[in-house]
């Protein structure tokens, strides 16, 4: 009897899961699906942007080979240099700027602390491309929207207002006991050097999520890179390259190769989570305790 | 980290308006000294074209051109810098801001009130207009002139026509969609309102009076006429042998042989070459039978045009490079160069079908795609039009009410 009921609850149990994981099966099948489209389309061998079968009718590498060397129409290699210079540079930058707020915010008492957080809990609720005319044209007055002061603004539009993201990583580093400030203080530290010496080396998980959200950011944004580029062909990033071979005139030649360009963008977002990744679960643990 | 821009936006608002303040004067004070400035010393003049018309060096169309009108001019010493920017996209990207943008730049010619409105965009007159008047056909000179005045020296035909599949179609077939569609399958892109609009002009529909000029007159595709053009388009659709061309469908039907004619454009002659090989032919669009008459079907025609930026501030300069741009000589070498087929007359294109049927379109099998601001609300009626007579959702019965109702659509203004 008691055995009997042992199996009866088993079976049901076993019922649950296989339905469970049916579901998660046809959950990851269809989240996979796109992943697995783009890596087939940029092997396909033959050309257009309409096929009737799934699979391609024969695979070739030709398309990440002109992808590279076809450089004259649409110059992929550059406008990749010039995506990665800019996310290198603005995650270097906003990375400091985000450690840097999220400290004072942290650790320092100031009359304007509580204002400014509301403050920057309200800016960043809008969106960031309704400032985008306006930001183009402080640019232009600067003059530099033309040649290669297009970098240096987009680096600037990237990393300069990244100070206001700070809420997780000061969550984290309220989670570092104060008590380790204090006796440093003690001893003699001045707080930028409790903030590189003992703060910083605390807080690699979070660093880790700051460095890998402010890389990204840049390296997939279209909208300011195509209003601050315009016509200047040279400064193209990724993004509007990509775009680009989906224009009229490219589409049936290019469609292959933007879906390899697709595939070569990806690879080092996926090195970055690859080498990152343990830390990243453990920064947003981390920030949720705070 | 890109959305919290706008902080450095509230936090400079008033600095940004200072700032709009200043460019805006700079701009003036450069316009103000047009005319007198262009003696020996330097200009530097922006030129924007496609990508395609400057790739490789200095042996490209748009180099060789500019060079050759530096050395018919020495009097000006000229350094140029160049920009990519499709015709298509010149209306937005020039409009985005006028004063930073080229000197001299190629548009597509449906963009002109909008550039004209943004003050992006020069009238011509005296020499260039004469010049525009004797090379081109009046069709063509139509299609730069917006109220009156001319802004662009044209230098290609913009519109489509047919590519069919010689083994399926007889030169005879061809002349009927009907015909066509008894012996092969024709795709035909129904959802695009560029091309659906064909449809309705074939059977007396209008946009902006005869001649497409007048904002008054409205959109007029009301009526038995209109009604007539849905219930033909309803049954095409339920044609086992029509299929709707989206994404480019019908441009892989004809290369596995599923599709038989396609309506498209000369930017798509070599992915159609590849698919026929030599049993390629083109045509202008042809006739369809509405209630046993023929009708011809009337592309949108248009062109591309070669504008002058009234902010530059070389004003003389730059409008002679378009119009060098736009002469019959550089409109050849575009054509050798680069086979964008020349809409000057005095180009011999005689033996190219591809030429042969843009012209047969433009001159006669076509109505000139409106230059009427209002224009603008023609675009999603038609599209959702198309779009639900492919989905089956306009049917012979209800045909005369969603017609109605697309005709009120596209006389309604949208929200300003």
């Amino acid at each position: 009897m008691e055995k009997e009921k042992h199996v009866k609850l088993h079976g049901r149990r076993l019922f649950v899961n296989v339905l469970v994981h049916i579901f998660l099966a046809i959950l990851a099948f269809v989240w996979v699906i796109p992943i697995v489209w783009i890596v087939l389309t940029s092997l396909r061998g033959e050309k257009g942007s309409y096929v009737s079968t799934f699979f391609p009718k024969f695979y070739t590498l030709d398309n990440y080979i002109q992808l590279f060397t076809n450089t004259n129409l649409l110059n992929f290699p550059r406008m990749f240099t010039n995506t990665l210079i800019i996310a290198i540079c603005t995650c270097l930058i906003s990375t400091f700027f985000v450690l840097s707020v999220s400290y004072c915010m942290s650790r320092l008492r100031f009359k304007f602390r509580k204002p400014y957080m509301n403050l920057a809990m309200i800016l960043t609720l809008f969106p960031g491309f309704m400032s985008m005319i306006a930001v183009y044209y402080i640019l232009k007055a600067f003059n530099l929207t033309e040649g290669n002061m297009i970098r240096i603004s987009l680096i600037l539009v990237y990393s300069a207002c990244s100070g206001l993201g700070f809420y997780i990583a000061k969550g984290f580093f309220d989670t570092i006991p104060k008590s380790i400030d204090e006796a440093a203080l003690i001893d003699g530290a001045t707080r930028w050097q409790i903030f590189t010496k003992i703060t910083i080396p605390l807080s690699k998980p979070i660093i880790i999520y700051t460095v890998l959200t402010s890389f990204i950011g840049p390296w997939v944004d279209f909208i300011f890179a195509k209003v601050i580029c315009r016509a200047n062909a040279d400064q193209y990033t990724v993004a509007i390259g990509l775009w680009n071979m989906l224009q009229k005139e490219y589409i049936h030649n290019w469609y292959t190769c933007f879906a390899a360009g697709a595939v070569v963008v990806s690879i080092p977002i996926a090195i970055l989570f690859v080498f990152m990744q343990k830390y990243y679960v453990e920064g947003m643990a981390g920030a949720v305790k705070g | 980290m890109k959305k919290k821009v706008l902080a450095l936006m509230l936090a400079s608002a008033m600095v940004a308006t200072a700032f709009a303040g200043c460019g805006s004067k700079e701009s003036n004070s450069g316009s103000a000294s047009t005319e007198t400035s262009d003696s020996a010393e330097g200009i530097t003049l922006t030129v924007w074209s496609p990508q395609e018309d400057q790739d490789g060096d200095a042996d490209s169309w748009l180099q060789k051109e500019c060079e050759a009108f530096n050395e018919a001019h020495p009097e000006w010493d000229i350094t140029f810098e160049y920009g990519v920017c499709s015709e298509g996209d010149a209306g937005d990207t020039v409009s985005a801001d006028p004063t930073a943008a080229a000197d001299v730049y190629m548009f597509a010619n449906d963009q002109i009130p909008n550039l004209v409105a943004n003050g992006a965009l020069s009238e011509l007159g005296g020499d260039t207009v004469e010049q525009i008047k004797a090379n081109n056909t009046e069709n063509t000179i139509a299609s730069v002139t917006y109220e009156d005045a001319v802004y662009g020296v044209p230098f290609t035909g913009n519109t489509w026509f047919m590519y069919y599949d010689k083994s399926v179609f007889s030169e005879d077939d061809v002349k009927n969609l009907d015909t066509m569609l008894e012996k092969g399958k024709v795709a035909f892109p129904l959802s695009n309102s560029w091309y659906i609009a064909s449809f309705y002009a074939a059977n007396g529909c209008t946009l902006f009076g005869e001649d497409g000029q007048d904002a008054d007159a409205g959109i007029d595709f009301s009526g038995d006429k209109a009604t007539a053009v849905t219930k033909y388009l309803v049954d095409l659709v339920a044609n086992p042998n029509f299929t709707n061309d989206a994404d480019g469908s019908g441009l892989a039907g004809l290369a596995d042989g599923s599709v038989n004619a396609i309506f498209s454009g000369s930017w798509d002659y070599d992915a159609v070459k590849d698919a026929l090989g030599d049993n390629i032919g083109v045509v202008a669009a042809p006739t369809i039978t509405i209630d046993g008459t023929e009708c011809q079907m009337k592309a949108f025609a248009g062109s591309k045009a070669i504008g002058v930026n009234p902010n530059c501030e070389n004003q003389q300069v730059a409008v002679a490079l378009a119009a060098f741009l736009g002469s019959t000589d550089a409109q050849s070498d575009h054509y050798t160069m680069r086979n964008i087929i020349p809409c000057d007359t005095n180009c011999d294109v005689s033996g190219d079908a591809v030429a042969e049927a843009q012209t047969d379109v433009i001159s006669n099998k076509s109505v000139l795609q409106p230059l009427v601001s209002a224009m603008g609300q023609y675009w999603t009626p038609a599209e959702s039009m198309g779009q639900e007579l492919v989905a089956g959702t306009v049917t012979a019965d209800n045909a005369a009410d969603k017609t109605e109702a697309m005709n009120t659509a596209m006389n309604t203004a949208a929200v300003e």
